[in-house]
């Protein structure tokens, strides 16, 4: 299971979301999307497998997170060329000073 | 999810024009390539590969208005980091120079909700310190 595919359904994507505000169990996922129980459960296993989420057990209770690194593959692209262009850009003013008329 | 940079440069556009679209020229600055500046041609740039990418965009002429406006496909990369975006350069004159506007237009739908939901967990996080100071 990759990224794109754990975030390609859209309630997992909204639940995955709703973690980014901050930990959740399951119950509290099954009030906020009113989705069953072992549905949710489901869609939690798939984010944990595509490395979006984690969890943390305190007690009895086990509360689900987002993986901070997760969502590195997706974001990549785009960082780079961020990051491309400027680095480009400065480099095409050099030459434009340099260039005759 | 769109890439957009405003640049200023010291030259005219006309100037500014010839860095976009003469291959040797453009080489210097952005990548090798085999640019023809016309409509519907194809082209590549090519650069050192980088981890799974072997460095190699693919591209084809899209929109030609000499001194003002150039775009190109951008494609690259496949599978699960294939990338199948279009790169827009508009040149408005600035004085004596040029205001270069670049737009790199079309990440995947993942990668924009990606781009945002950190953004909010940023946010957010920035919101608890804000209130933790207040204490």
């Amino acid at each position: 299971m990759d990224v794109f595919r754990a975030l390609a359904d859209p309630t997992r994507r909204a639940v995955f979301e709703q973690l980014t505000r901050g930990e959740a169990t399951v119950k509290d996922l099954t009030k906020k999307f009113e989705v069953s129980q072992p549905a949710i459960s489901q869609h939690l296993g798939t984010l944990r497998e595509g490395g979006l989420v984690s969890v943390r057990r305190e007690g009895r209770f086990t509360y689900w997170r987002v993986e901070p690194t997760g969502l590195k593959p997706l974001v990549n692209w785009i960082e780079h060329y961020q990051a491309f262009w400027l680095d480009r850009l400065a480099k095409l003013k050099a030459l434009i000073v340099e260039m005759e008329e | 999810m769109n890439i957009v940079v405003d640049y200023d440069l010291p030259g005219p556009p006309a100037k500014v024009w010839r860095a976009l679209t003469d291959s040797k020229l453009l080489a210097s600055w952005l990548m090798d390539n085999d640019l023809v500046a016309e409509v519907g041609r194809m082209f590549d740039f090519r650069s050192k590969p980088m981890g799974d990418w072997d460095g190699v965009v693919h591209c084809q002429v899209l929109e030609v208005v000499a001194n003002e406006k150039l775009s190109y496909s951008w494609r690259g990369g496949s599978g699960k980091t294939a990338l199948d975006t279009v790169v827009t350069w508009t040149l408005t004159p600035n004085g004596t120079g040029t205001r270069l506007h670049l737009e790199h237009a079309g990440f995947t739908e993942h990668a924009a909700f990606a781009y945002d939901a950190m953004g909010r967990g940023w946010r957010d996080k920035h919101a608890d310190l804000a209130k933790l100071s207040e204490l």
